[in-house]
């Protein structure tokens, strides 16, 4: 064997090595963008695009929402309470009996009944003289639940309706919707007589 | 071009890659972290620490916790059971059909159509949510660790070994003021098999005397010091024990979502 490290003559110039300019084979290329592809189909399964709100065993925002505990009336009526404490409970009271010369009580008011009425009640406000179990309430209760959203505003309408002894059926996002649309952008208050000619 | 100016900046492109990778990006994500709001409620989620358990929180670090104890739960899946509300008008029927399907650990798709088995028998039934892998199957806690949790943590206690257990729900298992100092002073007295060095140092065992301290441990039998001595924590074990009370990562969060039900009270 001819060891150049060996040998005490000068390397022969064809043995030298040269520079020259080569093609990357087709086949590497090929491989890269194959690669490139599955790595993006593992990410777009597995990453959650960088949703700061995903993690561990989601993969996505879609599946976290799909596992979030909504079903069920326990869910409901939790959030409805938490909303109600919130926004109604200071003048109606947490016990829903309401307040001498501030609120009328809501467990078992008459006014709470059916879900049109009702729901028409924290969407526009009430002004002036009503009948509240017997009893007449000067009021001015503006519109406190325009600016919830119908998913909240309807949980509170159906905690309304299921405590404090009110036995009503739930009331769902798709009738507050509806009857948000009926009302108009920002609706009068109702006076007594036009609420009682509301149909329930 | 020269070529140390391609080196420059190949380099440079290596390391601001690397940068955006494990600095910009995480920062973006998870930067502006906030408090959130506890699911299906309107409390905030996480609350500082009371200053006491903030100082204890310097203590756990200045006495390498971390080295043993980690504050972080891994959750490896989430299952959904299916829980019977309300038997409607046929009860047996109902529970018949109940008896002869399987309720527990389910994915979302078999509970939607279990619930709509059931609401076709006449019967009521709602979804429960549970976090599933090692960690909660120890009682380590009901979800896994979010960013949330670490918002009031400065520095974050993550640790990464375990030769103690995980410690990010120890507050909600171990409510005990004295029985986290029990645990510091002599480990062993309460968890027999522990592997964890006593902490005496945080403590001065002195003579009772004629006033006992109100703040003196209660040792379980056998333990303890002599008849006539006391066991006192000093402030930083006050603050240790505090801060060790005030670790409660197990609210439901959105994006740690489980279903939290409501304790029934044991006749």
């Amino acid at each position: 064997m001819n060891d150049p490290l060996k040998s005490n003559t000068p390397p022969t110039p064809e043995a030298a090595p040269t520079v020259s300019r080569s093609t990357v084979p087709i086949w590497i290329i090929v491989l890269t963008l194959m690669l490139l592809f599955l790595g993006m189909v593992y990410f777009d399964h597995h990453g959650g695009w960088f949703d700061s709100q995903v993690y561990g065993p989601y993969a996505s925002a879609e599946e976290l929402e799909l596992y979030q505990p909504k079903s069920g009336a326990a869910a409901i009526l939790a959030r409805g309470k938490a909303h109600y404490d919130q926004v109604c409970g200071l003048c109606h009271g947490a016990d829903g009996l309401g307040k001498p010369g501030q609120a009328p009580p809501l467990a078992g008011s008459e006014w709470v009944e059916g879900i049109q009425r009702f729901a028409s009640i924290p969407l526009a406000g009430v002004s002036g003289q009503l009948p509240v179990k017997g009893q007449t309430w000067s009021l001015s209760m503006p519109a406190m639940g325009a600016a919830m959203s119908d998913e909240d505003l309807a949980d509170v309408l159906t905690y309304i309706h299921a405590s404090w002894g009110n036995q009503q059926g739930p009331v769902t996002a798709d009738e507050v919707k509806a009857i948000r649309a009926k009302l108009g952008a920002h609706p009068q208050p109702f006076s007594g007589e036009t609420l009682k000619a509301l149909p329930k | 071009m020269s070529s140390g100016f391609r080196v420059f900046l190949a380099a440079l492109v290596a390391l601001g890659g690397s940068w955006c990778g494990f600095v910009l990006a995480p920062v973006s994500q998870l930067g502006g972290g906030k408090q959130t709001v506890v699911l299906n409620s309107t409390e905030l989620y996480p609350v500082d620490r009371p200053g006491l358990a903030n100082q204890g929180l310097q203590v756990y670090r200045a006495n390498g916790c971390a080295a043993c104890h980690t504050e972080q739960v891994q959750q490896n899946g989430v299952a959904c059971d299916v829980a019977l509300t309300d038997a409607g008008k046929n009860p047996t029927a109902t529970t018949n059909l109940i008896s002869s399907l399987k309720l527990n650990n389910l994915d979302k798709e078999a509970a939607d159509a279990l619930l709509d088995k059931i609401a076709a028998a006449g019967g009521k039934a709602e979804i429960h949510i549970v976090a599933t892998g090692p960690d909660i199957a120890r009682g380590w806690g009901r979800r896994h660790s979010v960013a949330e949790d670490f918002l009031y943590d400065d520095p974050v206690q993550l640790g990464s070994l375990r030769i103690g257990p995980d410690l990010a729900d120890v507050g909600t298992r171990q409510p005990d003021a004295n029985w986290q100092l029990v645990h510091l002073y002599a480990p062993q007295s309460v968890v027999k098999d522990s592997a964890m060095p006593p902490f005496r140092y945080l403590f001065r065992v002195g003579k009772t005397g004629s006033a006992p301290s109100p703040e003196a441990l209660v040792f379980p039998k056998g333990y303890g010091p002599p008849a006539g001595y006391e066991v006192v924590p000093k402030p930083q074990a006050q603050a240790l024990a505090a801060y060790l009370m005030s670790l409660h990562a197990e609210v439901p969060l959105h994006d740690a979502p489980f279903s939290q039900l409501v304790a029934v009270p044991k006749p």
